[in-house]
């Protein structure tokens, strides 16, 4: 899954720290959300971390689970040294403990009346997740614990397993967009992991052994290495009895950390060019290298690519779309990898170079000149509209608290950046436009379609 | 993006515990058409937007054979400009405010969606009601709009998955509006012109046909006296008709290929005819489905062709692949993407299946699975106040029940498998497929030619039509 940063309105007041309820757990944060909801942050000795925002509108709730290990660790891990283990055992976690064998995870789960239920993998982090009636909360958390601390793997369905991933793998490779994607990371970093795609490749997915399997979830399935995130009709004296209960007699260990590579600084702009068999029109993807999610200039920089590219009267959907020479045009940031994305999918009669054409234009434009007053409120606004829709479902609050937490070490960052887009001014686009869209830092992949006579030699 | 895939928030009233509904029927007028809109709203009092819909009852299915897509057409002209202000000003202001405006076509309903911050909800309904009721229907705006939909079209090329779909529904739908999909085709889109908009916008956009539906912070009186005031602006006109057209499903299978050079994958689409929303078979049919293909992880094709046999990642069945279910018999689809070497084997290890299904119905574990996980789901449905308008929309619309969760358990735990056995007996067809697979055309043949050297004539599979994407959306 690609990232999307959904940014935040609130105004967060820390009502509380590090308070010990008891020695089962510790109560560390609470923090009142801007549209007045409390949201509790628990600990327990073995360092598991819990976050509960208590909704009670319906009798239902989200409960997900996030584990700070993704693709970019397995690559950087001394005894692995390659990527797919981390997306291939998301898989696995699916495939039995001796209590609840193959299928019976799925099958209780289903009987439970789980919404939504499934599980992803990224670059940083592995999440596993679903909506169940509240009523259903302490089985879910038998359930969810036990395959935590005693998934059985089994050779015999790693191999099985092994053919539903690699399906997985040939569907994107169909993709000409996702190889697009692909091949943006690759060209963007050239040591960072970044390069290397979740999924594997066909031969490292069919050579992942069964003892790299358990050295890898006996490595990093820790509970001091996930947090627990639920949102919806519960509350903490029933929550965290339940967690306590559960998960408070799992051992933490050490995790090991590596550290990334560091890359070096771009100096000129990159290019590749490539063809595939599945696409019909030019692809085009330009990315500008941006700093991490931390980085104050991150609110600017997420206002500006909403101004570029949110609504029908965006800047790129008139001068692309409506125009005729693009069908699709999107801006976006992404952090972990750090990069602004322009991503445009082409006319079958015009060529990916018209598109860098005008983005040119369109980044020049904001560069040499202040937003409008009336583009920046639209622009603001859109964003607050985007927040108030999300927030209103509990697995994509989940979600966004879930992602923050995992690209920035706090949950609340999403909220604390779009507080800071109300102190922005209309000059603050530009400055970052002109600090960071610059040629010599950014990277262009075109994807076009194969030429006629070799579209079936 | 096809502009037809721009969903939005559909919004209805239903009431379950606390949940507070309104519902507006006026009595009828003398020449039998209402006195006052119909309107279902429910008040969420914490709510940070205000979320309406606009549903005009009339969709694709009325289109004519030669212009489809000219009610998805009428819908996005509304959207781009009134009388008063250009495309350009009533978008941004329209954004400005922290709103946002789209059109969605099914087969018998147009439906305007549309949210925006708490804060400007008036300004947003006075821009709603200029839409709907002024529009400018402007000729370079409809030219542009035209090209942008043409380009959305043949950009469906690019996805193996539609392709498959638009393969199939030009067999069990031909002859009819629906053998293409709502937005059209690139023929069908040419033949439009802006005086077939205007015309269709005026036969159709009339108080009869109009619906209110909307989730907000407001007092009920607020928004209900907003939706009137436009409501009473549109004229009278015709009731709704409900048109419905029939399904062509062959004897024995039929294998029609999409040739896409090279792919990794074939994209399979199975399709049959399925039920409308008012078959009194539907919760039976849904329940036995649900653990034959309709869940993922859990079902039966999920476990066996993907968990047993690693053929595939994706593989499942549904009664609602082209939409939710309607006043019109849908379709009964299987899909899947298997790796290419296992096309065959899928295709044929799927009809095994569905004959077993259809033979023997669920093992009692697999039938007590799906009433379980369907009854304590239930709530799902009703989760927030857009999902509870949105239940109590599709019960006006279709004139179906919605049922309590005392109810809902009832119903579906009086299903048996004897019970299942009948209809799927009744309603679908042992060998009535038609099978669409997106693949190279020659990788195709090869493969099914080695899968069937050994197998009777008579049971072997032969491709009975090629399209190539650009027929397909042409």
């Amino acid at each position: 899954m690609k990232i999307k940063y959904f940014l935040v309105l609130a105004i967060c007041t820390i009502i509380q720290t590090h308070q010990v309820i008891a020695a089962d757990y510790e109560k560390v944060a609470e923090k009142k959300l801007f549209n007045g909801e409390v949201l509790t942050e628990y600990k327990l000795p073995n360092g598991l971390k819990v976050i509960l925002l208590p909704r009670h509108e319906a009798k239902v709730l989200t409960f997900q689970t996030w584990f700070d290990i993704g693709s970019l660790d397995e690559k950087m891990d001394a005894k692995l040294k390659k990527t797919g283990l981390a997306h291939l055992f998301e898989h696995m976690m699916f495939r039995g403990t001796d209590k609840y064998p193959d299928g019976k995870f799925d099958e209780l789960t289903s009987r439970m009346g789980s919404d939504k239920q499934n599980a992803t993998t990224y670059f940083y982090r592995t999440n596993y997740y679903e909506s169940i009636p509240s009523n259903q909360l302490k089985k879910l958390l038998e359930l969810e614990s036990d395959r935590m601390a005693n998934l059985k793997l089994d050779a015999a369905l790693l191999e099985k397993e092994k053919g539903a991933v690699v399906g997985e793998l040939r569907r994107a490779l169909d993709n000409p967009g996702r190889i697009a994607w692909d091949e943006l990371n690759r060209t963007v970093f050239e040591v960072a992991p970044f390069r290397y795609t979740v999924i594997g490749t066909e031969e490292e997915i069919k050579g992942f052994s069964f003892e790299e399997a358990q050295y890898f979830y006996k490595t990093f399935y820790a509970p001091n290495n996930a947090t627990i995130i639920v949102v919806g009709d519960t509350n903490e004296e029933e929550l965290m009895k339940w967690v306590v209960k559960y998960y408070g007699d799992m051992k933490s260990q050490e995790i090991p950390r590596y550290k990334m590579p560091e890359e070096p600084a771009q100096k000129k702009e990159r290019r590749v060019e490539k063809t595939h068999p599945q696409a019909t029109s030019d692809i085009l993807l330009v990315g500008y290298r941006i700093p991490p999610v931390n980085s104050p200039d991150i609110v600017s920089l997420s206002l500006l690519s909403t101004h570029l590219s949110t609504g029908m009267e965006a800047r790129l959907r008139k001068a692309l779309v409506d125009s005729g020479i693009a069908v699709s045009a999107g801006c976006g940031i992404s952090n972990v990898p750090d990069y602004l994305e322009f991503s445009v999918s082409l006319s079958e009669k015009h060529k990916a170079e018209e598109a860098l054409e005008i983005i040119d234009r369109e980044v020049n434009l904001v560069k040499s000149q202040t937003v409008k007053k009336d583009e920046f409120d639209r622009a603001l606004n859109q964003e607050l509209l985007s927040l108030y829709n999300m927030i209103e479902d509990n697995s994509s609050m989940a979600n966004m608290l879930g992602d923050y937490l995992m690209v920035s070490g706090d949950y609340m960052r999403g909220f604390e950046i779009i507080d800071q887009f109300k102190k922005l001014k209309p000059a603050d686009l530009k400055s970052v436009a002109k600090k960071y869209l610059n040629k010599e830092s950014r990277s262009i992949v075109i994807v076009r379609p194969p030429s006629k006579k070799s579209s079936r030699s | 993006m096809l502009r037809t895939t721009l969903l939005c928030v559909v919004l209805s009233a239903f009431a379950f515990g606390k949940s507070k509904v309104s519902f507006r029927a006026a009595p009828p007028s003398q020449n039998g058409v209402p006195a006052a809109p119909i309107v279902f709203y429910e008040r969420n009092p914490s709510g940070l937007t205000s979320d309406v819909s606009v549903i005009v009852m009339t969709g694709s299915i009325e289109d004519p054979l030669d212009k489809v897509g000219l009610s998805n057409l009428v819908a996005e002209m509304v959207l781009r400009g009134t009388q008063k202000m250009s495309r350009e000003k009533f978008q941004s202001e329209l954004e400005r405010i922290g709103g946002s405006l789209s059109a969605v076509v099914s087969m018998d309903t147009i439906q305007f969606s549309g949210s925006v911050i708490k804060e400007n909800n008036k300004k947003f309904l006075a821009l709603l009601e200029e839409a709907l009721l002024h529009p400018a229907f402007n000729e370079k705006d409809f030219l542009e709009l035209k090209r942008e939909i043409l380009n959305d079209i043949v950009h469906v090329k690019n996805s193996n998955g539609r392709l498959g779909g638009l393969a199939a529904r030009r067999e069990i739908f031909k002859g009819t509006a629906l053998e293409k999909p709502g937005f059209g085709s690139k023929s069908t889109i040419e033949k439009i012109s802006l005086a077939d908009v205007q015309r269709r916008y005026n036969d159709f956009f009339d108080r009869p046909k109009i619906v209110f539906a909307a989730a907000a912070p407001f007092p009920e009186s607020e928004m209900l006296d907003a939706f009137a005031q436009i409501w009473r602006q549109f004229p009278d006109g015709s009731k709704p008709t409900k048109k419905i057209v029939n399904l062509k499903v062959p004897e024995k299978p039929v294998l029609i290929v999409v040739d896409k050079p090279k792919t990794s994958t074939g994209s399979l689409f199975f399709a049959q005819a399925g039920i409308s929303i008012q078959d009194p078979e539907r919760y039976t049919l849904n329940t036995g489905n649900f653990s034959f293909g309709g869940e993922p992880l859990v079902s039966r094709l999920f476990r066996i062709v993907r968990g047993e046999l690693g053929w595939t990642y994706a593989i499942g069945s549904s009664y609602s692949a082209l939409g939710g279910l309607s006043g019109q018999q849908g379709l009964y689809t299987i899909s899947s993407t298997p790796s290419v070497e296992y096309t065959s084997k899928t295709i044929f290890k799927i009809l095994e299946m569905w004959k077993s299904y259809l033979d023997e119905g669920l093992s009692s574990d697999e039938l007590d699975l799906a009433k379980d996980s369907l009854i304590n789901s239930y709530p799902f449905e009703f989760e927030t106040a857009a999902k509870r308008v949105s239940h109590k929309l599709t019960s006006y619309l279709y004139n179906v029940p919605i049922l309590t969760p005392e109810e809902f358990a009832e119903k579906i735990g009086d299903i048996s498998n004897r019970k299942l056995k009948s209809a799927l007996k009744e309603k679908q067809k042992a060998n009535g497929w038609i099978i669409a697979l997106v693949a190279d055309k020659d990788v195709v043949a090869k493969d099914l030619e080695e899968y069937q050297k050994d197998l009777p004539k008579d049971q072997r599979l032969t491709i009975s039509k090629v399209y190539t994407p650009d027929e397909l959306v042409n």
